[in-house]
């Protein structure tokens, strides 16, 4: 680029390529879930159900497996805590409206899923309590890789409330995060 | 298994204010000039710095330096890495352009670590397009003839 101004920047890319090497609990919960089905680990020894599950109950302290301890979660559940937000346009910024947050426990979950994007409704009215299902991907736009990193996100594009009563506040006092 | 080992990229892109004299060094390579600047003792400095590292005094004038110079010291690189400026094996080299003083580090295309020596003479290859940034330089090649 031949200018005539005087140089006084230079644009400097800091940049990291890192990879990521899953586990193998990891990568049989994002197949699953990009075929459309959400599961869980319960423990053998105190039943708690785990999603995404881990390979062990920390609890309990005793390895779990699909084979032998997988459940089927449900894509519908309850929303526990939320944050919206407003997001600050700074360079690189991909997000341009007001959005909300969630911690959702699922039905059929012993505990909360957090970072969960909600939508089709507005922020002003998502509550504790509100019951929500998820919005898939279409199948073609769902990756395993971004299963593995994202979770749910990679086959989830957000959640939307459902015209259901809410969840009294009692039943998941207990996951309020 | 294909996906089980994603690679991720994680970039910030940064602006950098360049100051006065690294500014007028830039904009020398943007018009395909390399500008020493002399010291109050008359020493070039290549790159150039704002004071005489010697003494602390201001640096004002400029001069223009050739394109050629010599190797005064090099490291070889048999196996680049991916933010190298070459993709086949180089040499990192310290380059005293004709003019100048001090030496330049830059990186010289020379094909074979034999090829390299210090006190050889070496010239600018500039990239295809010039744009204020010391990769303006594409790098060094050994002089012809």
């Amino acid at each position: 680029m031949a200018g005539s101004e005087p140089v006084t920047s230079m644009q400097q890319m800091v940049s990291l390529e890192y990879k990521l090497r899953a586990s193998p609990v990891a990568i049989d919960f994002a197949h699953k879930l990009v075929a459309g089905t959400i599961t869980g680990h319960a423990c053998p020894e105190c039943g708690l159900v785990y999603t995404p599950p881990s390979g062990f109950c920390s609890l309990c302290v005793v390895p779990t497996n699909a084979r032998e301890h997988e459940v089927e979660i449900s894509d519908r559940g309850t929303v526990t805590a939320f944050t919206v937000v407003d997001p600050i346009q700074y360079p690189g910024q991909k997000e341009h409206g007001v959005y909300a947050v969630a911690s959702i426990i699922l039905d059929g979950a012993s505990g909360t899923i957090g970072q969960q994007r909600l939508g089709d409704v507005d922020t002003d009215r998502v509550r504790m309590g509100m019951r929500v299902e998820a919005v898939w991907l279409p199948k073609e736009e769902r990756k395993d890789s971004a299963a593995v990193r994202v979770g749910l996100a990679g086959a989830i594009r957000h959640w939307r409330p459902v015209d259901e009563p809410d969840t009294p506040l009692e039943e998941f006092s207990e996951h309020i995060i | 298994m294909a996906g089980d080992v994603p690679t991720y990229k994680l970039e910030f892109p940064y602006k950098r204010s360049v100051g006065p004299i690294v500014g007028a060094f830039l904009t020398g390579l943007r018009d395909r000039q390399v500008l020493g600047i002399r010291t109050q003792a008359g020493r070039v400095l290549v790159p150039p710095l704002e004071f005489d590292p010697e003494t602390g005094e201001d640096n004002v004038e400029w001069t223009r330096v050739g394109e050629a110079g010599v190797v005064r010291g090099f490291s070889w690189v048999e196996e680049p890495l991916p933010k190298h400026p070459l993709d086949r094996p180089f040499a990192w080299a310290l380059v005293q352009l004709d003019g100048a003083d001090t030496s330049l580090l830059h990186a010289l295309d020379a094909g074979s670590r034999g090829a390299v020596e210090a006190g050889m003479r070496v010239r600018i290859r500039w990239a295809a397009e010039t744009q204020g940034h010391m990769s303006d330089i594409a790098c060094f090649e050994p002089e012809a003839g």
